[in-house]
């Protein structure tokens, strides 16, 4: 290297030129000199922080178990879907294993069926019989024409959370609204101008007017959906806008909805209106209870929970919301391998009760329920056991069909919804409208590709 | 074996230098056509084929020809994001580079003190990522909480910045305002010092005013600076994606702050039609060269002196 300082005078294009030159080479020699770990590799691609700190925490345990096998856990954030898109294209670099978000699964089932970029794990579910011990209308988000491309890392029920104290002072008892007629009799009395400036300074709940998350956790609890389990559009259906035509009344025939606050549910602006007293209650996954927590821990104690108010006296009390599975590429070049750890990661009961300890996800494998963690009293809710809540409402989860065309479907979807809440249309325009736009792009796509794509 | 002699060592020397001489400039200018080649010019080649064939899942496609720009040009949302990226283009160049060329000439004159800390304050906003840029204007523009309602309710109500379809692009465009002003001032700033004095002290003994020498000293002289700005700030409004994108959380609500650049990220990466996608992206280039060139010749850049 000393020598190479001092003839750095001679070489011909200069110093700068030649410390770049060496600073090359050195990082090429580092790049391509690394020797490869003894072994076998599993590349495990993740996109939320959460599960990745949880899996950093496991893998040894399956390492140490598996000897020779190295896991690479790989945390790529919101970008990861579109890395993997681009992976599965180009038919190189996808991982052995990957979690993929509900929303974004839709677009890797385009396509012929046997093109589709990961394996169908529905023989290893049924031989090793695991679908009966999970919550089986877990498996439709990642199931399309009988074949099963993921497993579910969760339920995500929904439960009513509410403030009690807030609920208390208008006079009502929230314990005792058990269908959305009672919670719109409650809601109006609970939603009030407190200061007598014309304004309402609280609102009985916060729905987003501005995407399906709200509106479609509704259709979903009345056993609902966009599409059917066989691919059908069912959103002009007449459930579909008899629920739209009770979301925009909560807003503009009852006015007990506000608009949630900012962008979406957990954007800082909501927060603030809660700690304000604004919002006295709003729709929960058990996944929203996890980011509550860590957001406004300042809110602990305040708010209780109960199961959604049912659209008929006994009727579904729960909904479901978010979520994510865990599939094996078609690149993976060892898939039984990968099954184990994705086994270990899915369906082993310490793991998953770390995981609720942790995130408050209640897991789909129903041998973990048992466990004491889901009866202990939380503290963020003055003491109420929710996790008991959510396992007791977990085993009547509606079923959400998955489609190639739910991205296109939900975009159009969210224009829909606004345009039924701002009144620009009524509830039946608007979905009967979005229902012949799917539908005629779903035409389109059949008499270019025919059925089968 | 030939046994190289005196006579013809020098002349093969020579030769051999000659040969080189003529091979070096291609080989030093090789690394950059061999990236271009590989970076730029095979994806350009690619993506126009691609937009002329339907894509379909991760395998399949159908050859359309021009099927899929005549979708585009009945697809209303495709529609919908041109008028709002053009409402942001128009809205950059009648609001921000005015207001960057007034903060240039007020930065450059003799009366304003503390001027290179003002110049840090108007350069800084520029230094924050786009996507933290979106994230503090959210709050800024929330519409019960935010700042702006809360401090200057010009309008008598509550603006839903960012939940009322009409007030989406205004909000956006301010925040290209905040964010780019300053960066664009600095080019004024430099083409603003640039400028000879003696041409100021001509005008003023020719009796002309402060405006007077504006429009015929300044003005002129700034034209290259100016040109450069408004094409590079017509570039930028016209690929314009991360801030709208966070901004209104994917253009919601009603695509009100949908931008071609998002449509075809939707396209090719939520909707994966990647054909479709490929499309978008060259009628986006049409329309920026058009623009671009329409500017240039406006501005009278291509005019000899």
């Amino acid at each position: 290297m000393l020598r190479l300082a001092i003839d750095a005078e001679g070489f011909p294009l200069g110093k700068g030129p030649m410390v770049m030159l060496v600073l090359f080479l050195i990082s090429t020699l580092f790049i391509f000199g690394r020797s490869e770990e003894e072994g076998e590799d599993l590349e495990f691609w993740i996109f939320a922080n959460t599960h990745y700190e949880e899996y950093q925490a496991r893998v040894p345990i399956f390492e140490a178990e598996n000897p020779g096998v190295n896991v690479r856990l790989i945390n790529f954030g919101g970008t990861m879907h579109d890395k993997l898109l681009a992976a599965m294209l180009s038919n190189f670099g996808a991982p052995d294993l990957v979690e993929v978000e509900i929303t974004s699964i839709g677009r890797f089932l385009k396509g012929a069926i046997d093109e589709i970029g990961f394996v169908d794990l529905r023989p290893r579910l049924e031989r090793e019989s695991w679908m009966d011990k999970l919550v089986v209308s877990r498996f439709t988000p990642w199931s399309y024409r009988g074949r099963i491309f993921g497993v579910p890392h969760d339920l995500h029920p929904v439960v009513l959370l509410y403030r009690d104290d807030l609920f208390k002072a208008a006079g009502v008892e929230m314990t005792a609204v058990e269908t959305w007629d009672d919670f719109i009799a409650a809601g109006k009395k609970a939603t009030r101008d407190l200061d007598g400036d014309g304004k309402i300074d609280q609102y009985a709940i916060v729905l987003d007017r501005r995407t399906e998350s709200d509106y479609f956790s509704l259709l979903l609890q009345q056993g609902g959906g966009f599409f059917d389990e066989d691919g059908t559009v069912i959103i002009d259906s007449e459930l579909a806008i008899e629920t739209l035509e009770f979301f925009t009344a909560l807003f503009n025939a009852h006015e007990i909805a506000t608009p949630v606050y900012g962008t979406w549910h957990g954007d800082p602006s909501n927060f603030a209106a809660m700690q304000d007293g604004k919002i006295l209650s709003i729709l929960a996954p058990d996944w929203y209870v996890g980011i509550l927590k860590s957001q406004v821990p300042q809110m602990s104690g305040k708010w209780k929970a109960i199961g959604m108010p049912a659209w008929q006296p006994g009727g579904r009390r729960t909904t479901t919301r978010g979520g994510t599975m865990i599939g094996i590429t078609k690149q993976c070049e060892n898939p039984d391998r990968a099954w184990e750890l994705l086994k270990f990661t899915y369906f082993d009961r310490p793991g998953l009760v770390n995981r609720y300890e942790t995130t408050r996800i209640i897991p789909p494998l129903k041998a973990a329920w048992d466990a004491p963690i889901f009866k202990e009293p939380d503290v963020y809710l003055g003491g109420q056991p929710l996790g008991e809540l959510f396992i007791e409402l977990a085993p009547d989860l509606p079923a959400r069909y998955q489609n190639p065309y739910w991205s296109e479907a939900a975009d159009l979807l969210n224009d829909a919804i606004f345009a039924a809440v701002t009144e620009k249309q009524t509830p039946r325009e608007a979905l009967t409208e979005l229902a012949e736009k799917v539908r005629a792009l779903i035409a389109k796509d059949a008499g270019r590709w025919g059925e089968q794509h | 074996m030939k046994i190289p002699t005196h006579h013809n060592e020098p002349q093969g020397i020579i030769k051999n230098w000659n040969r080189q001489q003529k091979i070096a400039p291609y080989l030093f200018i090789a690394p950059f056509y061999l990236l271009f080649v590989v970076f730029m010019g095979y994806p350009l080649i690619s993506s126009l084929v691609m937009s002329l064939y339907e894509m379909r899942g991760f395998q399949s496609r159908i050859f359309v020809g021009l099927g899929n720009f005549t979708d585009l040009f009945g697809d209303p949302i495709f529609w919908k994001s041109l008028r709002n990226t053009a409402y942001f283009a128009i809205g950059t160049l009648t609001l921000q580079l005015p207001i960057a060329l007034l903060l240039a000439i007020l930065l450059n004159s003799k009366f304003v003190k503390g001027k290179n800390v003002l110049r840090l304050a108007f350069f800084a906003p520029v230094l924050v990522a786009g996507v933290f840029v979106a994230i503090i204007f959210n709050l800024v523009y929330d519409q019960r909480a935010g700042l702006v309602n809360q401090e200057f309710v010009i309008f008598g109500k509550e603006i839903g910045w960012l939940n009322e379809e009409k007030y989406v692009m205004p909000a956006v465009i301010l925040t290209g305002v905040w964010q780019w002003a300053g960066f664009n001032m600095i080019y004024f700033l430099a083409g603003l010092q640039g400028i000879r004095q003696e041409l100021y002290e001509a005008a003023a003994v020719d009796g002309a005013n402060w405006w007077q020498a504006f429009i015929h000293v300044t003005l002129p002289s700034l034209r290259p600076v100016i040109a450069f700005v408004f094409v590079v700030s017509m570039i930028g409004s016209l690929q314009l994606f991360d801030l709208p994108y966070i901004l209104t959380n994917g253009g919601e609500p009603a695509d009100a702050g949908s931008t071609i650049v998002m449509y075809l990220y939707k396209n090719g990466f939520q909707f994966m039609r990647l054909g479709y996608a490929a499309t978008i992206g060259w009628v986006l280039f049409f329309i920026i060269a058009i623009v671009s060139i329409i500017q240039l010749k406006l501005l009278g850049i291509f005019r000899e002196e």
